[in-house]
């Protein structure tokens, strides 16, 4: 006990004292401390390593501070915005990957955060914890089942053959793949902003609305929608952010043939050892990021989500 | 606009339909887990489901390979750092954050927050320039301090979210009684927020045990399960990659079960 006393007494010598640096050593200073240290150190750090070597020329790997270019800005914009090459075909798939992912998370999670807040009352938390548990596996073993799933002699094909259907094309090495996958991995990061603003709407308030003679469409547009608005909100960008990230959903079901922004991001760091050109698209991706990021945490209501318990 | 009621059997009815809707979602995130589960465990080469053939053979070559070994034993090394300076520095973060006012407490939530938000693929690459550029190197210990970034926030939510749920004046009432800061902490605040801290935790471990990218940017020559399956699965695939893959996974079921199970036990006890 002896250490305890002594603590206790250097802690309570800390929070009387007006020096600065040694109140940094007392609550709420040192608690803070950590945190913002290894941010600073490891966060804030390598995205400034981005920036900066999205600047460089070359195939620069260690920062050269006299040799400074936009050469790849002008390479990844140009070629975007002719749309025509490599870059054109990465900005279509990557827009068209990540847009229709948001839209088809939210159109398959609305009606299911919505019966889950409303109207699933019996095994509940059996059915939340199937909608859990792929968040904490990891991306690679759920795209690899899903390629177990859908190669040829897979489980799909199994199950079809039960039914006579002998020859089908095969489902493996398309965009529309590479689109199952990155709504499979991210249909939660949807599901789970909009159920928690479903829970904040009072079964009483639904029930008030349908006995004072509100149609469907109208409890939907007057109730739901704009109560749920900050899950949307918050969902989409989510999912949206996370999919123009998704690689090895990319790599994996598209084959390597299909390339995204995140793939293609990949590509130049791997396999062809252009740090500046990878950093370029990289920037693109982080501002997206950073933007979103901030609109997502001034919507989130964390003193909400506690008071809402279950 | 007639204002029409249905009937109690319509509204059982309509019910069903939302069970088998969510149903079907389940069904859909459940299929690509199933199919490793089933095929982790199948014996041949065409996989047919009418001569399904069990057998344990993969699970045994997984358990006795050397490389498997060693990826396992890497990941642990990983993981459980992680998960113990995660669930301090986030929980820290938490208690600091909601216990106390401090200037530019917003912007500090906002920016030790950010991380959970970034595309694990830009933080492990921004990290693996980073590391080369300071001389970090790469390995285990750089893929913790870079795990630490991206989980950490993650525990300072979770804990937030109980730290938010308790009583404001509680400190106050525990130092008007007489309780120095230490007392504090130890008597109140840490046992209030227990179960959060718990669920923070697990947390922390499964998703550092299941991460991929910011360990594929910053492992190294080191290889750990994560990478050693998409290894395999990119080039040079064997039937021990699904059996692999299936034990993680079985490990992070149980993990977060427990987690949801401790959870609920604590909403139900401060209902």
């Amino acid at each position: 006990m002896s250490t305890i006393e002594t603590l206790r007494a250097e802690i309570d010598a800390l929070e009387g004292d007006e020096n600065p640096v040694r109140r940094l050593l007392s609550p709420p200073g040192i608690l803070i401390a950590p945190m913002a240290l290894l941010l600073l150190c490891m966060f804030i750090g390598p995205m400034l390593a981005i920036v900066v070597f999205s600047f460089q020329t070359g195939n620069a790997i260690a920062l050269n501070p006299l040799e400074w270019s936009i050469a790849t800005y002008q390479e990844v914009i140009g070629g975007m915005a002719s749309g025509e090459g490599v870059y054109g075909d990465v900005l279509v798939n990557t827009v068209a990957v990540s847009i229709t992912t948001t839209a088809l998370t939210l159109i398959v999670s609305y009606p299911a955060a919505y019966a889950l807040a409303h109207k699933i009352t019996r095994y509940k938390l059996v059915f939340l914890m199937i909608l859990i548990i792929p968040l904490f596996t990891s991306v690679n073993i759920r795209v690899f089942g899903w390629a177990l799933f859908l190669v040829q002699n897979g489980v799909l094909e199994s199950i079809v053959s039960l039914f006579g259907v002998q020859e089908y094309a095969s489902l493996m090495y398309r965009r529309s793949t590479i689109i199952l996958g990155t709504t499979y991995i991210y249909l939660p990061f949807m599901l789970f902003p909009i159920y928690l603003s479903m829970l904040s709407i009072e079964d009483t308030t639904l029930e008030a609305a349908k006995d004072l003679g509100a149609s469907r469409l109208t409890l939907f547009r007057k109730i739901l929608l704009p109560l749920s608005k900050p899950g949307i909100i918050i969902g989409s960008l989510f999912v949206f952010v996370l999919s123009l990230g998704a690689n090895v959903e990319a790599e994996i079901l598209g084959g390597g043939s299909i390339f995204t922004m995140a793939s293609n991001i990949q590509y130049s760091f791997g396999y062809s050892q252009n740090w500046p050109l990878g950093s370029t698209q990289a920037v693109g991706l982080l501002l997206i990021t950073v933007v979103a990021g901030v609109v997502i945490l001034r919507t989130i209501d964390l003193r909400e989500i506690a008071a809402r318990g279950d | 606009m007639s204002t029409k009621h249905s009937s109690g059997l319509g509204d059982r009815f309509g019910d069903g339909l939302w069970y088998v809707y969510v149903g079907l979602v389940a069904l859909f995130l459940m299929t690509p887990l199933v199919s490793l589960v089933i095929a982790s465990f199948y014996d041949g080469r065409f996989f047919s489901i009418v001569d399904y053939e069990f057998t344990l053979n993969w699970y045994e070559a997984a358990l006795t390979s050397g490389s498997v070994r060693g990826a396992f034993t890497n990941t642990v090394y990983i993981s459980v750092p992680v998960t113990i300076l995660s669930t301090i520095i986030g929980t820290a973060a938490a208690i600091a954050y909601t216990r106390y006012e401090f200037p530019f407490r917003e912007q500090f939530k906002l920016f030790a927050l950010l991380p959970i938000f970034f595309p694990l693929i830009l933080l492990g690459l921004g990290m693996s320039m980073w590391a080369s550029q300071i001389n970090l190197g790469y390995g285990v210990v750089p893929s913790i301090i870079g795990e630490l970034v991206w989980i950490s926030p993650i525990v300072m939510f979770v804990v937030s979210i109980t730290a938010l749920g308790i009583d404001p004046n509680i400190e106050e009432a525990a130092k008007d009684l007489g309780a120095d800061t230490v007392t504090l902490y130890r008597k109140i605040l840490l046992p209030l927020i227990a179960d959060g801290v718990v669920s923070g935790a697990i947390f922390a471990f499964v998703l550092s045990w299941n991460n991929y990218y910011i360990v594929s940017y910053l492992s190294g020559p080191q290889s750990t399960i994560t990478t050693w399956i998409h290894g395999r699965m990119t080039q040079g695939f064997t039937p021990v990659v699904p059996a692999v893959a299936s034990l993680i996974f079985y490990v992070s079921i149980l993990l977060v079960i427990g987690a949801a199970v401790l959870e609920y036990r604590s909403v139900d006890e401060g209902e």
